[in-house]
């Protein structure tokens, strides 16, 4: 099962893995179109498998054109009723703050679509995200010129279908506005796809699985948690978290700019019997878990809450 | 497989004497997710940490075989009515 809830824990006693939702595309989406979208999905999902596919920009107009007469065909045969659309929770225009810490409470670090508009209102970029603010960051740092201001969508249930379809709409309703594509999204454009930055890598508890440990694992977890000021045991890596709850914790921490360690506890190789330890150690039954200064503060519902609360800023000043 | 809904509010009202309690199952029916709502007087003078460890604690059994769990609020009477007052629809 997929764990892709927005908030909450995982109990980790069943084994699990990220599967693609084996949701069938709706016959009125050709494979083109669909093959387009991965080309979008690429700017925010770095590690995306699908190839890298380019479209001559003509090709491009006349399919969204032709997506955009389909679509107002179908809308009144219950389009919405028939295929479970989604509709994304939107913003208005919301100015992009100067302030890192501005932005993180100003908006969302969900997932959905977002559109970003420059100084003279135009839209510039139409892109899908998992963590709202967290792009909208890192687009601000590499092209602040065009970063005045941005349209937020929050999708409930974010899976990649559902994300897809916000997006198609949001670009449907453009281009039916103005009869073209966005410039940032049109083929060629790398302005917007984000350079897969050097991310910290996860730390490991032990050489490997074949080495026999001198020291019990309880006293490498304490050691662990004493020696770094922050630390996620989380469901994966934090460059690939495997479910919802830790997906938003790592998102909650690279939002806050904190420099924390995270520990993948489904590494069955370097992390063997991690979970099972951790558990008595920490009297907390799920993952993820996040240590502060050697204390546990809890899980994803916890430091969602303080999140929301604006309690973190002094939870790591400390 | 799974645990229903109504095992869930028992053991929660049996330990935990709730004034307020709801319990969504967030999986569709199958009883493996679940999102949580509860207010207690034995959250007084508890942070949240040790609120939300109560609550683990109180479906100790059930735990075994849920897959998710989300304490979506963990609140004493006071600050559930506080919160009722500030929000007057909910």
């Amino acid at each position: 099962m997929e764990c892709f809830s927005i908030s909450g824990s995982c109990v980790s006693n069943l084994h699990f893995h990220f599967t693609e939702n084996g949701h069938s595309q709706p016959p009125l989406f050709n494979s083109q179109f669909t093959a387009f979208s991965s080309l979008i999905l690429s700017s925010n999902f770095p590690n995306y498998p699908y190839p890298f596919i380019l479209f001559p920009l003509q090709t491009l107009l006349h399919l969204f054109l032709a997506y955009s007469k389909a679509l107002e065909r179908t809308q009144s045969s219950s389009f919405g009723y028939h295929f479970g659309l989604q509709e994304p929770l939107e913003t208005e225009l919301v100015t992009v703050p100067e302030a890192t810490d501005q932005l993180a409470e100003n908006l969302p670090s969900d997932s959905g679509v977002y559109a970003v508009f420059d100084s003279n209102s135009e839209l510039q970029f139409v892109g899908i995200s998992r963590n709202i603010a967290a792009s909208v960051l890192a687009h601000r740092k590499s092209v602040p010129e065009l970063c005045s201001s941005v349209k937020v969508g929050v999708v409930a249930e974010p899976d990649r279908t559902a994300l897809t379809q916000a997006w198609k709409s949001w670009m449907e309703e453009h281009i039916k506005a103005t009869g073209k594509v966005p410039s940032g999204n049109e083929t060629g454009n790398t302005t917007w796809i984000r350079q897969a930055p050097k991310k910290k890598p996860d730390l490991r508890l032990t050489p490997g699985r074949h080495v026999q440990l001198t020291v019990p694992l309880e006293e490498l977890i304490d050691r662990l948690v004493k020696e770094n000021k922050v630390v996620a045991f989380i469901k994966g890596s934090r460059s690939a978290p495997l479910c919802g709850f830790s997906q938003r914790v790592v998102g909650i921490l690279e939002n806050q700019g904190v420099d924390y360690e995270s520990v993948d506890v489904l590494d069955e190789e370097y992390n063997c019997g991690l979970r099972e330890t951790l558990k008595k150690y920490s009297n907390w039954p799920t993952f993820p878990q996040i240590f502060v200064n050697g204390e546990l503060v809890g899980g994803c519902d916890i430091l969602t809450s303080m999140h929301e609360n604006g309690e973190l800023d002094g939870l790591f000043k400390k | 497989m799974g645990v229903t809904k109504e095992q869930v509010e028992s053991s929660l009202t049996s330990k935990l004497s709730p004034s307020h309690l709801e319990v969504i199952d967030t999986s569709g029916g199958c009883g493996a997710s679940f999102a949580i709502e509860i207010v207690s007087e034995q959250f007084v003078g508890k942070r949240l940490l040790e609120r939300h460890r109560m609550v683990n604690a109180a479906l100790e059994v059930e735990m075994k075989e849920i897959h998710a769990l989300s304490i979506k609020k963990a609140l004493t009477p006071d600050q559930w009515k506080q919160q009722q007052q500030s929000t007057p629809s909910a």
